[in-house]
């Protein structure tokens, strides 16, 4: 799912810290130009001029910038700054040719769809003057996929057979299967390493190696070059000078390191910073009304769910039977839940609900063709009873003499999820369900319960990726702890969708297929899909972009969309 | 004395080794590792056991911890799992920073706290005394977090005085520069460490002064100032010094909150991350460093006493200290 692209979108689960917003009037689509330069001070401010310091803000130190073992947001964020993706993307997220591509050509699909080929241009550099070659992206997809690395990445090159440089410009990639994800996971989302440094490293002792976490050791192929790390505090990224590309009009990049997401907002606030991705909901009101900083308020690739767990042996209670096991009580449950009503009061009106994992913003999305749950609880009590439910004298609804209860498993200190428990909660005891909460932390949650398919229920996010491809969370070839489908969810007409849409290359009839899934899926409600958070990033007005240009959260790095573009005012 | 620090360093030496043992065995036992936070769609468990097996975090514990041991005695912290990093790169610099921050403020509230403390006992329920209740009362009830947003909200982002976070500006490490960006995160510190001692040192002159013999000092004539810093004061302070030992290791451990919310790269907000991270190198490493410093504040507070009160003999033949 998800995730595809290997750049990090995988805090995945880790949805906990980004939060969101609203936006204007925003359903769907790409991207959304938000507010223009300001026309204050018309002669520098409408024209692009080189030079001057972006400084950022990110509330975790990277870990490391080697593209093998990058699997974080905020390494990944850096490592932007220094990568050239083999395909760059449109504001749809599909794969372009442009500038800043190495690619130099559209990529050719042969054999059915299990060779591509792509074309580098030939003047490409990297940052230590060396050429960047054929050989470099065949090496790196081969190391990456190679099993003995242990890369984060290896399931995106998973259907990678093998890849050769026919010459120095041509790569041929070869894939077990026809897979279309691979557009979006490797050709896309895949960085490239330097053959000419790493190619005697035994591959076992790669990940430590310097290259990554030594600025003076690790290469660039992209705008800038990767100068400076004191660790907790801030990296700096400077020019290229042996960029192959047109050269960035922001000569120095500083990522400044924040303990947490106050204090953030609070050096944006006062100018520290000129941008902060990730603003939480309540921090909104001080930002809006500071007239130097422009807001970015959009949906992001967040979404947030409902789990529900169909494994029987996960309720003892209950006579070892999932009491989600009935179509109608799953139903019944998504009626019970008023997503608007939520949305409202808890995330301040900064989410629209999504009744499918495919999102407005992603072009698999097709209008109408999910089931959508209007709050009712009516409705869901009558499902309920048709479902073979009996009001108990408690209050809460009985079957086979076991009371419907189960208890609801979030992550600690997420405050979101915190007081949307407790609304679904109250909600679902509305209608006889008795909820129990309990709190974990995020790390022991995941190690103990998630990946082993424990639990009963559970509110969780996931990143949604490039590729609409959510084969890995929801067909029962992938129950834990092999796959991500938590739940133990099996439906064989969906497992066989799954595979068709990524077994299919031509866009158009994928997204026919994602459509079925959609009305499929909604139907059945493995999950109760809840909602697409927005994310709020603020840039100080001292940066500037053309419209074309203007930065947007759908996408992965969307915030820092065409930065090579961006230009910035003086410092005052 | 020199027998008796001899027999308190060996015996630290083995307080020191069992605290290794113990937190080396809790820190391992947590659910998750360095390798879990790995895991992401797709990522099957197999990758990880690879990983695991590449950093050497699928030995048993045991090994593990003598591996640990081993680089230790040698003066190495070893390294961390994720990114291989000397774990002192990240550790010493850190410490560095925290010493800085909770020394200044450390010895900036004894210096008032404990004259203010003196005065107050001598003249009880005045005007100090008084607004020494009501600053203990603030300094202790209010979360230093809360004071810390305060103090940036009107010293930095309303009149712009002072930074708002960070130990430098971009760019500069020049002294001027460090004071500078220390005046908000020392003000909150010392008021929260204010309220403690100012309490310790006026309660305990009391104390002292209703004794007999600070009676019979005043009743054979000898004058008010000498009764209180001669007779009164070296007794008095021995509760206080007690007091610093304990919280030597407070000093290096370092303030989490208040560290995060000045954004200072201080080893308090370090252990926090690197918690959640599963880093077990460099909790181990914390964890050692705060462990000496518990084991080193009590030695210290013991040979003070020695020094403050003569009739506390160290050593084989005289008696111990409490």
């Amino acid at each position: 799912m998800s995730h595809w692209r290997a750049k990090p979108w995988a805090g995945f689960f880790a949805v906990i810290a980004v939060f969101a917003l609203v936006l204007s009037a925003c359903g769907g689509g790409g991207a959304k130009t938000t507010e223009q330069p300001k026309t204050t001070a018309p002669t520098a401010e409408n024209k692009p001029v080189k030079g001057g310091t972006f400084t950022f803000a990110e509330t975790s130190d990277i870990i490391t910038l080697n593209p093998a073992f990058i699997n974080d947001v905020p390494s990944a964020d850096a490592a932007f700054f220094i990568n050239a993706p083999l395909y760059d993307m449109d504001n749809k997220g599909q794969p372009i040719v442009s500038q800043w591509s190495l690619a130099a050509e559209p990529f050719q699909v042969q054999n059915g769809g299990t060779t591509y080929i792509v074309k580098l241009k030939p003047n490409l550099k990297w940052s230590d003057g060396q050429p960047l070659t054929a050989d470099d992206v065949a090496w790196s997809a081969n190391v990456i996929a190679n099993k003995d690395l242990g890369s984060p990445l290896v399931s995106y090159f998973d259907q990678v057979k093998q890849a050769k440089a026919l010459d120095p410009t041509t790569v041929e990639f070869d894939l077990k299967k026809v897979y279309a994800p691979f557009v979006a996971n490797v050709l896309m989302g895949a960085w490239v390493m330097p053959k000419h440094l790493l190619e005697n490293v035994p591959v076992k002792d790669l990940q430590k190696n310097p290259y990554g976490t030594d600025p003076a050791k690790t290469l660039s192929s992209g705008p800038w070059v990767w100068t400076k790390w004191v660790q907790k505090q801030y990296l700096e990224f400077e020019v290229n000078p042996n960029y192959w590309g047109p050269q960035p009009n922001i000569q120095k990049i500083v990522y400044k390191i924040y303990a947490d997401q106050n204090t953030a907002v609070q050096a944006l606030l006062k100018g520290d910073v000129d941008m902060f991705n990730g603003i939480p909901v309540p921090s909104l009101p001080a930002v809006e009304s500071n007239k130097n900083i422009t807001l970015v308020n959009q949906p992001g690739p967040s979404w947030d769910y409902l789990g529900l767990n169909f494994k029987g042996s996960n309720f003892p209670q209950f006579g070892n039977q999932s009491p989600f096991a009935g179509i109608k009580t799953r139903q019944a449950i998504a009626y019970a839940i008023n997503r608007d009503e939520i949305i409202k009061q808890v995330i301040k009106g900064y989410a629209q609900p999504i009744d499918s994992p495919f999102l407005p913003t992603n072009w698999a999305y097709k209008a109408g063709a999910a089931v959508t749950y209007s709050y009712d609880p009516e409705k869901a009590k009558q499902l309920l009873a048709e479902d073979g439910w009996k009001m108990g004298p408690d209050g809460y609804l009985y079957k086979n003499g076991h009371r419907f209860e189960f208890t609801l498993q979030y992550n600690t200190g997420n405050l979101r999820r915190q007081q949307v428990s407790a609304i679904i909660q109250q909600e679902l005891k509305d209608v006889g369900i008795k909820v129990n909460i309990q709190a974990l932390d995020f790390s022991t949650w995941i190690d103990q319960w998630i990946n082993p398919g424990k639990g009963q229920a559970i509110l969780l996010g996931w990143y949604g990726g490039l590729d609409p491809d959510n084969e890995q969370i929801f067909s029962s070839k992938y129950f834990p702890p092999n796959g991500q489908n938590w739940g133990w969810y099996t439906d064989k007409e969906i497992d066989a969708l799954w595979e068709q849409g990524n077994s299919t290359t031509d866009i158009t009839q994928r997204k026919e297929i994602y459509a079925q899934i959609a009305q499929k899926i909604s139907t059945d409600l493995p999950y109760i899909f809840l909602w697409q958070l927005n994310i709020i990033g603020g840039y100080n007005k001292r940066v500037h972009w053309q419209p074309e240009d203007a930065p947007f959260q759908a996408l992965p790095y969307a915030y820092f969309w065409h930065i090579q573009n961006w230009w910035v005012s003086p410092q005052s | 004395m020199g027998e008796y620090l001899v027999r308190r360093i060996l015996q630290s030496l083995l307080v020191l080794f069992l605290v290794s043992v113990v937190s080396f065995a809790l820190i391992h036992a947590a659910p998750g590792g360095p390798t879990a936070i790995f895991l992401r769609p797709g990522v099957s468990p197999e990758v990880q056991r690879i990983q695991a097996h590449n950093l050497g975090l699928d030995r048993p514990v045991p090994i593990q911890y003598l591996n640990w041991l081993g680089l230790m005695l040698r003066g190495n912290f070893g390294y961390t799992f994720k990114n291989h990093l000397p774990v002192a790169q990240i550790v010493w610099p850190t410490l560095g920073n925290t010493l800085i921050l909770m020394t200044t403020s450390w010895v900036l509230a004894l210096l008032i706290a404990i004259p203010w403390g003196i005065y107050s006992s001598t003249r009880q329920y005045g005007l100090a005394d008084n607004a020494g209740s009501v600053v203990g009362y603030i300094g202790f009830s209010m979360p230093a977090f809360w004071f810390g947003i305060l103090l940036q909200m009107f010293f930095a982002l309303k009149l712009g005085w002072f930074p708002l976070s960070d130990m430098h500006s971009m760019g500069r490490s020049d002294l001027g520069d460090l004071v500078w960006h220390m005046v908000l995160p020392v003000t909150v510190l010392v008021l929260i460490n204010l309220a403690g001692y100012l309490k310790y040192s006026r309660a305990s002159m009391l104390e002292v002064l209703n004794q007999d013999y600070v009676r019979t000092a005043r009743a054979k004539g000898v004058p008010e100032r000498r009764v209180v810093f001669r007779h009164a004061l070296r007794n008095a302070l021995i509760p206080v010094v007690t007091v610093l030992g304990l919280d030597l290791p407070i000093v290096v451990a370092g303030a989490a909150l208040t560290e995060a919310v000045f954004n200072w790269p201080g080893m308090g907000q370090l252990f926090v991350q690197m918690a959640f991270a599963r880093e077990y190198s460099v909790l181990m490493a914390i964890t050692m460093i705060i462990a000496a410093m518990v084991v080193l504040g009590n030695l210290l507070a013991d040979i003070l006493y020695a020094i403050i009160d003569p009739r506390v003999q160290l050593g084989a033949g005289g008696a111990e200290a409490r």
